[in-house]
């Protein structure tokens, strides 16, 4: 069934490596023998309100959640009052969400009018180790209310040396005035694949903040569609990869402005070392009468060995006459000048190397305003740096 | 302290350096004058270690040692310093964390503690008083959007930091007006002392108004073609090169 889903999605898919996902015989994941504890395996700390879903079905034990009012975090199971959003058709041309759509479960966070989550969310996916290959599949529903803010992180981690997929299809829904600060940080392992597909809608002035963060995993493939259709809609897209190995990761995202004088600022950077690869593309479509759309799509890339590879499509369709549009997409390697400086001051070659990769990453770690979760991607850059000699 | 014998460098396939050579003893400040195209960048940079430059022939020995075979921390590490013509912008990086990356590679290579973040801040900021900068420049982005005047006072801010034996400087009065050269020269003069030694390299006299040195030699095709004291400095900006060049090719 997934296989022949893949096999419909050509474009868009020219860049993408699908034998990966095609090629293991996925079974349903099952339930795992023993439940085992997240400490010290999750990035956010304790402190956070916490929610997971283990091999695509949540697991009561893992979740600390001592919400406040007008805050409800629940397994898709028992949510109510959400099919209006849920039933909700994947769009035509991802029909990996599509299969996602009939996930048996997942995650549902709601924030009341006016509301503000004291606390970060954090929700994880995981992938417990198995002795075969298994594919499980999640839904995310997020709903602010008009006026709502959240913070969210949402992080995806596998387990183990057999082949694990994940398949996860999420809706956010952002009325009037709502702000969402939305962190997606993928640590999957050296066997652990993922597909994503983000649908984000904003009513009137709602604002959505995005950091999607790769740390790893072999093959990662994230589509995001962002519909701005209130006036005076927001979103700021952030993206930051760091690939090294074989692995591989997809950045596809559409953001659509429909109504008059949005914002969209989107900036993706990626350090790709050794065999990895990287896409990216980014397509901003400014509908007829979308006046006093001001947008920006960037996407830079540092590649840090012979073999690593990039493919970059920062891309515009504009339909309306009175537009601020901005694009761009960048390859490079580090700076060998830069290197000499910082070598002739007596900054070793392997610390200068170090220094211009976590300098080129930097402005990304830099705009995660979330405290722990900044040192821990921090820690993950520093984690990444290339080791080789000149 | 330096001993440069026949020193013979190309840059690619290109031979720039034809037979170069120089002695500098501590406490002595030479100045290589010369046209462009005669090979001071090039002299600097092969002495640095700059990757790229081929030295084909000939020796330069820095205090006993092969300063050739080191690689370029190294040298930095045991006292050689570069003052960088065109020194690079590194977005990302502030000056402060360059600053003390560097000098802590250097205390470590010679066996000292390195010095903790409070103690080298206070350091810092007491260094660039000294070369008149605004600490603000402490916490920007290496060289990033620095005019031509910031980026050559924040080499001489590194060179009050890292206390070189041995300091090269690279046209450091390119692009300077007048009174940033003045703060250049006062940081370079204040660092004059017996033990220290430097190498000017420049176009134009001008700059040996403010850093008076002890001997001038001129640098065309690739060598050393007539040594003097100061005195050669204002009879070439007088007369040009063109009659020493004349005299060699005669």
């Amino acid at each position: 069934m997934i296989a022949r889903d893949l096999a419909a999605q050509k474009e868009g898919w020219r860049y993408t490596p699908a034998a990966i996902l095609t090629g293991p015989d996925f079974k349903p994941a099952g339930v795992p023998e023993r439940i085992l504890p997240l400490a010290g395996r999750v990035l956010c700390p304790i402190g956070f309100h916490r929610a997971a879903l283990v091999n695509g079905r949540w697991e009561a034990k893992h979740a600390v959640l001592k919400l406040p009012d007008g805050v409800t975090v629940e397994p898709l199971t028992e949510a109510s009052g959400v099919e209006e959003f849920l039933n909700r058709p994947a769009p035509e041309d991802l029909p990996l969400a599509k299969t996602a759509s009939a996930a048996r479960d997942g995650f549902v966070v709601r924030v009341a009018r006016h509301v503000h989550a004291d606390r970060p969310i954090h929700l994880v996916h995981i992938s417990e180790a198995s002795s075969c290959a298994e594919s499980s599949q999640a839904r995310v529903l997020v709903v602010l209310e008009p006026g709502a803010t959240a913070e969210l992180v949402e992080e995806t981690l596998s387990f183990g040396d057999a082949p694990s997929w994940k398949n996860v299809r999420s809706q956010i829904v952002l009325g009037e005035g709502a702000f969402l600060r939305h962190h997606r940080v993928v640590r999957e392992g050296a066997q652990g694949r993922l597909t994503t597909a983000l649908e984000v809608s904003l009513a009137s002035r709602a604002r959505y903040e995005s950091h999607a963060l790769n740390l790893g995993g072999l093959f990662a493939r994230e589509d995001l569609r962002v519909r701005l259709e209130g006036e005076g809609a927001e979103c700021h897209l952030n993206g930051l990869a760091l690939l090294g190995g074989s692995e591989f990761a997809d950045h596809h995202s559409i953001v659509e402005h429909i109504a008059v004088g949005g914002i969209t600022r989107q900036l993706y950077k990626a350090v790709i070392d050794d065999k990895a690869r990287y896409v990216f593309d980014g397509l901003i479509s400014v509908k007829p009468g979308a006046q006093k759309t001001d947008a920006q799509v960037y996407n830079k890339n540092l590649l840090l060995s012979e073999d690593a590879r990039v493919n970059t499509n920062p891309e515009f369709k504009i339909l309306a006459d009175d537009v601020s549009c901005k694009h761009g997409g960048a390859v490079g390697q580090l700076s060998l000048e830069a290197l000499f400086y910082l070598r002739s001051r007596g900054i070793g070659a392997d610390e200068a190397r170090r220094l211009l990769v976590y300098a080129f990453g930097s402005e990304m770690v830099d705009r995660v305003a979330l405290e722990p979760l900044k040192l821990a991607i921090e820690g993950a850059l520093h984690g990444r740096m290339p080791e080789e000699n000149l | 302290m330096l001993k440069i014998t026949n020193l013979h460098a190309k840059v690619g396939e290109k031979a720039i350096l034809k037979g170069l050579s120089l002695t500098v003893n501590p406490g002595e400040v030479h100045a290589i004058m010369g046209p462009n195209g005669s090979g001071k960048s090039t002299l600097s940079y092969v002495l640095a270690g700059r990757p790229g430059y081929t030295v084909t022939d000939g020796t330069a020995e820095y205090e006993g040692k092969d300063l050739l075979t080191m690689d370029p921390e190294i040298r930095a590490r045991e006292g050689v310093f570069l003052a960088f013509q065109y020194p690079v912008e590194i977005p990302g990086v502030s000056n402060k964390y360059f600053l003390k990356a560097a000098y802590n590679a250097q205390r470590k290579h010679r066996g000292e503690p390195e010095m903790d973040a409070g103690a080298f801040l206070k350091f810092i900021k007491e260094k660039a008083k000294s070369v008149e900068m605004d600490p603000s420049f402490l916490n920007r982005s290496v060289n990033e959007g620095f005019s031509g005047g910031e980026k050559k006072r924040n080499e001489i801010l590194q060179l009050a930091v890292l206390e070189p034996r041995l300091a090269l400087l690279d046209e450091t009065d390119s692009g300077l007006d007048i009174d940033a050269l003045k703060v250049v020269a006062g940081g370079v003069n204040k660092m004059r002392d017996a033990k220290r030694a430097f190498v000017v390299v420049t176009h134009y006299q001008r700059l040996l108004d403010y850093i008076v040195p002890d001997f001038v030699h001129v640098l065309s095709g690739g060598r050393i073609v007539k040594s003097g004291g100061k005195e050669l400095a204002l009879e070439l900006e007088k007369k040009g090169y063109g009659w020493i060049e004349e005299k060699v090719a005669a």
